[in-house]
């Protein structure tokens, strides 16, 4: 059955139905050949204004986004939390307005506060993209992911995909995990039991405290960035005692079958959560994953472009 | 409820596919030498392209090579439309620089469609020449543009549509006139 895309949105993956999401994995594989091309351009956005609003800091969603947007046709503009009025006292949402009052088609958003996007989408005209909202979601990483998956074992249903790191505050882990869930994946989260809920077992998802455990029958391992920060918090004794015992490396990467790939959805801290020669070395998928995001950032951006009310 | 009138059966369409293919062939015969490519435009182009391909090579033994495009990239009405277009694949295997190529579709309408094409070929190169052939030219253009082959000129009754069917891609052979208000065939 064909489906239709008609959502001004794309908050999160939750929201989304399996046809949907395969939707946009097919709409990307189109989109990832233009890149390919000596003329890596198309005029399907041409007219159109994109707003990257950025409150949180980001570099490479940031760029993936803007030159997804450059590769469309679209006039783009960036906005940061220090160059906005949010410095001046303004509220979210007026921001937004004043966005929204410059004819901006389309808003891609980053907020440290889960939920932000949602409550801006609902009250403005213009489409909104979610690129990160607190420890919430990140469709379009979790899209990527599973674009990259797709293409490399030519099916997600039925693979086991394991994530390590830091899920608790990781908005790719949990849109990786409704994306993986929604299209049939067998997902398993790994990581220290004070950054691994138990609660996520409610949603059908394996939880284990034991990376070996993770690594056995996994077709793919997607190991997450540790943030120093963490440590500072006490979620965790020493980066050296989290790169022993969840860190993936040559000694304990034997675990691991011989096809199972490796990704990280970047900045790699190397030899911490992931060694480096592993990081480098062919069952690795992570510079694809980046030139993967162009793909699935370009094909969502025409898609929800495509469902604004003029 | 929609109603849906066949026009051809699968022989006078084949028939009609036969003439293009004839009017092909007397074009690029009187020229130095016989070379040209197809480009079919997805959806129904693509079918209609292969069986093009099928009879010129049967009649004359050159076998033009094939490509696949879609538009929806370089349509002018994204957002305007009542549904998006699905994208489908694109695959130009050769280097259309200089190269003489036939784009296919299987109903001349406004000419929309075809304005795009040309506008995404361009992306990919400068062919020597561009022909369009069509199985059914249904007037309504709004461009100007024109089929310099048309299996068969049909302008249908207000308020409907041309649809032409592939066993390819709808199961079966034939031509018909449709509601307008049928939002995911035809045109």
């Amino acid at each position: 059955m064909e489906v239709n895309w008609t959502r001004k949105d794309l908050l999160s993956l939750y929201d989304l139905d399996p046809e949907e999401i395969v939707l946009i994995l097919d709409t990307a594989e189109e989109f990832k050949k233009v890149s390919e091309r000596n003329l890596k351009k198309v005029p399907a956005l041409r007219g159109k204004t994109v707003v990257n609003f950025f409150v949180e800091p980001s570099t490479r969603t940031r760029v993936s986004f803007e030159l997804a947007e450059q590769r469309l046709s679209a006039d783009i503009i960036n906005m940061t939390a220090s160059s906005s009025s949010l410095q001046k006292g303004e509220t979210l949402l007026d921001t937004a307005r004043n966005i929204e009052a410059l004819q901006a088609d389309l808003i891609v958003m980053r907020h440290s506060c889960a939920g932000a996007q949602n409550f801006i989408a609902k009250n403005i005209s213009s489409g909104v993209i979610n690129a990160g909202d607190g420890a919430h979601g990140h469709p379009t990483q979790a899209l990527l992911d599973l674009f990259t998956i797709r293409q490399k074992k030519g099916r997600i249903a039925g693979l086991n995909v394991s994530i390590v790191g830091d899920i608790l505050h990781s908005r790719v882990a949990r849109s990786d995990i409704w994306g993986l869930i929604k299209l049939g994946a067998n997902v398993t989260i790994a990581g220290p039991s004070t950054l691994v809920p138990r609660d996520f077992e409610q949603i059908g998802v394996r939880v284990c405290h034991n990376l070996k455990d993770a690594m056995e029958g996994a077709d793919v391992i997607n190991l997450l960035r540790i943030q120093h920060e963490r440590q500072r918090a006490g979620f965790f004794p020493s980066t050296n005692e989290y790169a022993r015992f969840f860190g993936l490396n040559k000694e304990n990467a034997k675990y691991l079958n011989p096809d199972a790939m490796i990704m990280h959805p970047g900045p790699i801290n190397r030899d911490v959560e992931l060694d480096s020669a592993l990081a480098d070395g062919p069952q690795s998928v992570i510079l694809e994953q980046v030139t993967n995001g162009l793909a699935v950032r370009m094909a969502v951006l025409f898609l929800v472009s495509g469902c604004l009310k003029k | 409820m929609s109603s849906k009138r066949r026009l051809c059966n699968s022989r006078k369409m084949d028939d009609a596919i036969e003439g293009v293919a004839d009017a092909i062939i007397a074009e690029f015969s009187r020229k130095k030498e016989m070379d040209f490519a197809f480009i079919g435009i997805q959806q129904r182009g693509v079918p209609f392209a292969r069986r093009l391909i099928e009879k010129i090579t049967r009649k004359t033994g050159f076998k033009p090579q094939f490509a696949m495009l879609d538009t929806s990239m370089y349509r002018d009405d994204i957002g305007m439309r009542a549904t998006l277009p699905v994208i489908r694949e694109t695959d130009i295997p050769f280097d259309m620089n200089d190269q003489a190529v036939i784009l296919t579709d299987d109903v001349l309408s406004s000419g929309r469609t075809i304005r795009a094409a040309l506008d995404a070929i361009t992306c990919y190169g400068r062919p020597s020449l561009i022909r369009l052939a069509v199985v059914v030219d249904r007037g309504n253009r709004e461009f100007p543009i024109r089929a310099d082959y048309a299996g068969m000129k049909i302008i249908p009754e207000e308020g409907k549509k041309i649809l032409v069917e592939f066993k390819e891609t709808d199961g079966s052979d034939g031509i018909y006139e449709i509601d307008w208000s049928n939002p995911t065939k035809g045109e």
